[in-house]
């Protein structure tokens, strides 16, 4: 929403540096790949209800509010990679009531589409950007459809885009099916690729043309084969009986639309579908790149001074000071103060004539580089003449993870030089896990931390009520004995909100306290599926109470074990390993879990359910910060799966990611959705406020409480713990050494 | 100001009268969170301006007021678009390369008085490399160079902006002017040199802060 200034403006056809420097990736014709920004009523850059072949700016985030008396659309869009456009989208459409709900006649529904840029537009040329794309490709597939489509800039005002549609974009105007006929869609559980029925059935064309009226006005025609069949009572169209509903046909195939650009984040569009209904739509879209503080408006760093002359110093260069008993205590107070003032906490230190290795926790920098950065510039500042091999060596907690070794020289020399410079002459290695010459710092162990603040907790998808709440206090205390050994706990007291005590299916609290069971009708542990029975508590509830013990026995070994009230649900010993040298690519973990299910309502007590589950886990880093993970193993219903998370990490700290969990449940026992499956996003706030913090907003995004390929929630297992100061993530946030 | 936004962004009433005490922070989000965020883009944004309508002081009683404090080598700097001016004390001086701080810890890291960095100011400028326009600048002579200014990006990396500059006397005597191009970016600096080091000069720091001018108070 800032106000460009004539100079800024003018840059916006500058080259893809200059344009990466302003933030400014959202504006048309600059970068590589092709980037819309008109976007359609799915929440994806097109028309009005037809596709385009157009990207978003690579990690946008977008979220669309689309309404008309036809639909309901609320979409989130992510930009995962540059050619790569992901939606979610949660959409309201009328049904008929059926064997599923007697009494909603609505249904909110989930959706996923996907887009892929295969060729770029040449901008010289005739070629055109070409993409495919999956509209709602999985489970109930109300708005299922996939498309080929192309789009060319006709002049810098004018864009233009046609296609060809499957499903529900070929509901009029079928030029034929030739890839045979498309299957009636999955009416089972649901949440599964509906792969059988991808590109099947009548193909029919589209066409839109958008133009630019000037800076802020963009008006958008299309011609779409998409009549909105089910929504209007055409039961030779609708793929489904109970979808019929009753609107208004639309009089034509031409939709219209106006769309105008508020500031750089939001559009708002009126349109016109077939000449007879009308409806609004509202979108935001923020770009990774486009902090408000780039930089971040965090003091500026301490500077390094440079050492003495040996001849103005002889006693510090001679390195005779370090005969001195009280020479490191009163260097490690001195260099303990000024790292604390910086955001960091000086664990424990050694110090030699020639050598100093600091291990320090970062309770400030979202990138590791930058706490390493300052520390080593403070050590020129601390440390005596003679001392020139400077270890940096981060503690996550009390887990020295990395040890970043550079020489003093090196960092007098290349202070506030180009960052890759100081990478090269810098070496990371393993942590040795107990060197015997560490001493701690006085006074921090033991170790007591607490707050007490309030907390919101929401859930969002019940089809019944969209989004509920809860408002209230809650107490955190961690107390720390040594390094590594925590006592966490956090109590809860509810003030208001719309979250209430229900029960799994239509029975009521009592009904199912009554039938006193842990399982279901298949016979299928309940072990997520009644999570709603621990809701809506008025008295004190302890989410989690847990002693834990982080511990790194060898170089590239770490271990965990967890006892106590582990999570809401579920209370017992979880144990964890996990091998991860720190300049590879891949780790590998397993962990062990004995737990039992606690009482819906007594905060110390437990119901009979008990488990053992479990996973081997395997994790890889690929490049362009991507990163895969498999778990193998038994879940907490005792059914055996695997899961699959992939991941991509920005050098901001930005994450989004997936997963999907397939165990040894059919899909029948397992119940709707099939198997379990989400999405993860996490932005760090101090990307938002250029205040720097290690605070994340953002969460999951699952399907339905189900109990099949269910995991233990513990809090701060090993791989979470480490990763974020291991070589990769380092070097990946490396540009932040100076700053 | 943050503990507004704070409440800003959670958006509860209740949530505001209840205050946050102890001595950690909490790590948690949500989504709703998160959807807000994009709203706390522009609430940061509005910060910006109510932060930069600061009073101004006179510049020469500041000076003089500095100059009687403090016995180091200072320098003011007027940012033009935030239209403030301070006065920046040297904190560190590190191989020809000098840090200079603002009262609240704000810093610019000047060459031989040619602008090398800012630290600090929400848009920093990381690193200029720019020896070969300072050569021909404080020499008083005429040429071209090439320089690369490097800012950190909202994406988290460290990215170079590449210039090419023409270096030359300006009509008024004593003053060097240093014309850099990248495609339709121009920008233009101006110096005064004394005794081998620019002492005066009005230089662009980036594309969000724009022009500081530089005057030497105490070499």
């Amino acid at each position: 929403m800032r106000a460009h200034s004539t100079l800024t403006r003018r840059l916006l056809a500058s080259t893809v540096p200059v344009a990466l420097l302003l933030g400014l990736g959202a504006n048309p014709g600059l970068a590589d790949p092709m980037i819309g920004t008109n976007i359609n009523g799915y929440g994806i850059p097109g028309a009005i209800d037809t596709p385009s072949a157009e990207m978003l700016p690579d990690a946008t985030l977008g979220a669309t509010l689309n309404y008309s008396d036809l639909s309901r659309k609320n979409a989130l869009v992510f930009q995962i990679l540059p050619r790569l456009t992901v939606a979610l989208r949660y959409a309201r459409f009328d049904s008929r009531p059926n064997g599923n709900s007697e009494t909603r006649d609505h249904i909110w529904d989930r959706s996923f589409d996907l887009r892929f840029q295969f060729l770029d537009e040449d901008p010289d040329g005739w070629m055109p950007a070409m993409a495919v794309g999956l509209q709602d490709f999985m489970g109930t597939g109300f708005y299922s459809a996939e498309y080929l489509v192309a789009t060319k800039t006709i002049n810098p005002r004018l864009r233009v885009s046609a296609g060809l549609g499957w499903g529900r974009l070929a509901q009029d105007g079928g030029l034929g099916s030739p890839f045979g006929d498309r299957p009636g869609p999955d009416t089972e559980e649901g949440g599964k690729p509906n792969v059988d029925q991808w590109f099947k059935g009548e193909v029919a064309p589209f066409i839109s043309a958008t133009w630019q009226a000037n800076e802020k006005l963009a008006l958008t025609a299309e011609y779409s084969n998409d009549i909105y069949a089910c929504e209007t009572g055409i039961a030779e169209e609708c793929p489904r009986g109970v979808w019929l509903s009753d609107k208004d046909e639309l009089k034509n195939n031409i939709n219209l639309s106006a769309s105008y650009q508020l500031g750089e984040n939001y559009q708002v569009s009126g349109y016109l579908l077939g000449g007879n209904h009308v409806g609004l739509q509202f979108s935001v879209a923020m770009n990774s790149s486009q902090a408000p503080y780039p930089s971040g408006i965090e003091k500026a760093p301490a500077p390094v001074r440079p050492r003495v002359a040996p001849s103005a110093d002889p006693d510090g260069w001679s390195g005779a000071w370090s005969a001195d008993p009280t020479a490191q205590p009163a260097i490690q107070k001195v260099l303990s103060d000024a790292l604390d003032k910086e955001g960091q906490t000086l664990e424990s230190m050694s110090l030699s004539a020639n050598r100093a290795e600091v291990r320090i926790r970062n309770r400030r920098y979202m990138q590791g580089s930058q706490a390493i950065g300052r520390t080593a510039r403070l050590m020129t500042r601390a440390l005596p003449p003679s001392v020139e091999t400077l270890v940096i060596t981060t503690s996550e907690d009390g887990l020295p993870t990395s040890s970043v070794t550079l020489r003093r020289a090196d960092v007098e020399r290349l202070e506030n030089s180009e960052a890759s410079q100081i990478a090269n002459v810098a070496v990371i290695s393993d942590a040795d896990p107990r060197p015997g010459d560490l001493t701690y710092t006085d006074g921090l162990f033991p170790r007591f931390r607490w707050a007490l603040k309030p907390y919101l907790s929401t859930s969002i998808f019940d089809p019944d009520e969209p989004f509920r709440y809860e408002v209230g206090a809650e107490a955190v205390a961690e107390y720390e004995f040594v390094p590594g050994l925590v006592l966490a706990g956090t109590v809860r007291q509810r003030v208001l909100g719309t979250t209430k005590q229900e029960a799994p299916g239509n029975l009521t609290v009592e009904e199912y306290e009554d039938m006193d069971t842990d399982y279901d009708e298949n016979g299928v542990p309940r072990v997520r599926s009644d999570s709603r029975m621990y809701a809506g508590n008025s008295s004190p509830t302890i989410p989690r109470l847990t002693l834990s013990w982080y511990a790194k026995p060898t170089e590239t070994v770490y271990t965990r074990v967890t006892t106590g009230l582990i999570e809401r649900a579920y209370g017992g010993v979880s144990t964890e390993v996990l091998w991860w040298p720190t300049n590879s690519n891949l780790a590998i973990g397993a962990e062990l879990n004995r737990v039992k299910k606690r009482d819906f309502r007594d905060v110390f007590g437990f119901r009979d359910y008990e488990v053992t589950t479990g996973h081997l886990s395997a994790y890889y880093t690929f490049g362009y910060g991507i990163r895969g993970q498999l778990d193998v193993g038994q879940y907490l219903a005792g059914d055996k799966g695997a899961t699959i998370t992939v991941e991509r990490e920005f050098a901001n700290g930005w994450r989004v990611g997936a997963w999907a969990s397939k165990t040894d449940l059919s899909d029948e026992e397992f119940g709707e959705g099939s198997f379990d499956k989400g999405v993860s996003i996490s932005i760090p706030l101090g990307w938002g406020t250029g205040e720097p913090s290690l605070r994340r907003v953002g969460g999951d995004i699952r399907s339905l409480s189900r109990d099949g390929g269910s995991k233990l929630r513990v809090e701060e297992r090993l791989y979470d713990k480490v990763r974020d100061s291991q070589a990769g993530k380092l070097y990946q946030g490396w540009g932040r050494f100076w700053r | 100001m943050t503990g507004t936004k704070m409440r800003f962004m959670l958006g509860g009433a209740l949530i505001a009268m209840l205050g946050a005490c102890g001595n950690v922070d909490s790590e948690e989000g949500s989504i709703p969170g998160l959807l807000a965020e994009a709203a706390r883009q522009s609430v940061a944004q509005r910060g910006r301006a109510e932060a930069e309508v600061v009073a101004k002081a006179d510049p020469g009683q500041m000076a003089a007021t500095a100059l009687r404090v403090n016995k180091g080598p200072l320098i003011m700097v007027g940012l033009e678009r935030a239209g403030t001016t301070q006065v920046l004390a040297m904190t560190g001086e590190n191989g020809g390369q000098r840090t200079y701080m603002t009262e609240n810890e704000q810093a610019l890291i000047l060459r031989d008085g040619m602008l090398a960095g800012t630290r600090g100011l929400g848009h920093d400028l990381s690193v200029a490399e720019m020896a070969q326009s300072s050569a021909l600048i404080r020499s008083g002579r005429s040429g071209q160079a090439n320089r690369t200014m490097r800012y950190w990006t909202g994406d988290g990396l460290e990215r170079p902006l590449k210039l090419e500059c023409s270096i030359g006397p300006g009509p008024k005597p004593g003053v060097m002017i240093e014309d850099c191009k990248n495609g339709p970016l121009e920008i233009q600096n101006s110096y005064i040199s004394q005794g081998g080091r620019v002492t005066v000069s009005r230089q662009w720091i980036g594309p969000d802060l724009g022009y500081a001018t530089i005057q030497e108070l105490r070499p």
